[in-house]
């Protein structure tokens, strides 16, 4: 290593040190916690992610059921035999599943304070 | 890693690491939560550090700060250099060569890679560890960074 090099290492170490002399470090105790609550978090993220798949899942089939429910009442050689009553029935209970698997998910999704 | 193992840890290597933040950052508060950051991800993928001695974690380290001031950069969080205030006795030849200056001239690869090279002491193999970047771009960046400061210090006795 040259003599300028040196001179370099030296000037670059003597600001470091100057640098370090006024900068208190913050306490290791503070950042365990932080770091213990962060890992906490992620345990309960990780542990909630197949429920909340199953959920998406649940929604999607919910709508699907809904559609084909729809699709089976609206068809016209079976319009006759359902009625406008039977018509409301299906109506009613398609929204009613879509609606029950919509609540599901956003209430559980809610923080729990 | 218990609490008394990573307070060994954290006394040996969150100094290094403090300044080495702080002069690529050139912002104290900035340098704060990112060394904050550091050792919280440190602790978090415990698995990931698992069986590495003293040296490796310290690499490992500077390799997470790294990081997360390339995140900052990327997301276009960084602001321009402050010159951090320092305080106490400084050797005399520093008097002589403004560092802070010549700091604030360089991008921040360049702080990062004369920091690590200089004040860490680290060869182009661990800087490579450190940064994530290749060998031969160490090597050719490092120079670059190493006559661009020289350039800059040309006024002064260092070249």
């Amino acid at each position: 290593m040259s003599h300028q090099d040196e001179q370099f290492r030296q000037a670059m170490r003597g600001y470091a040190a100057g640098l370090l002399e006024c900068q208190p470090l913050p306490p290791a105790s503070v950042i365990w916690l932080r770091a213990e609550r962060r890992r906490r978090r992620l345990a309960i993220e990780r542990a909630e992610r197949p429920l909340r798949i199953m959920q998406a899942v649940g929604l999607v089939c919910a709508v699907f059921a809904a559609v084909w429910m729809l699709y089976r009442a609206g068809t016209l050689n079976q319009l006759s035999t359902v009625g406008s009553r039977g018509l409301i029935w299906v109506v009613a209970g398609a929204m009613l599943m879509i609606g029950g698997c919509w609540t599901l998910v956003v209430v559980s999704r809610r923080p729990l304070s | 890693m218990s609490e008394l193992e990573f307070q060994r840890v954290y006394d040996a290597t969150a100094g290094p690491i403090l300044g080495y933040l702080v002069a690529v950052t050139g912002r104290r508060e900035v340098a704060d939560d990112l060394l904050q950051e550091t050792f919280c991800r440190l602790l978090v993928h415990r698995k990931a550090r698992a069986g590495l001695d003293a040296q490796e974690t310290r690499r490992y380290l500077f390799r997470i700060a790294t990081n997360l001031l390339r995140d900052r950069w990327r997301s276009g969080e960084d602001r321009p250099f402050a010159e951090p205030a320092e305080a106490g006795a400084l050797p005399s030849l520093e008097s002589t060569i403004d560092i802070r200056a010549m700091l604030k001239h360089l991008k921040s690869r360049e702080r990062e890679l004369l920091w690590l090279a200089y004040v860490e002491g680290m060869d182009h193999a661990e800087i490579a560890a450190a940064t994530g970047l290749g060998r031969l771009s160490v090597r050719t960046l490092l120079f670059r960074a190493r006559n661009k400061a020289k350039r800059f210090l040309g006024q002064g006795e260092l070249v």
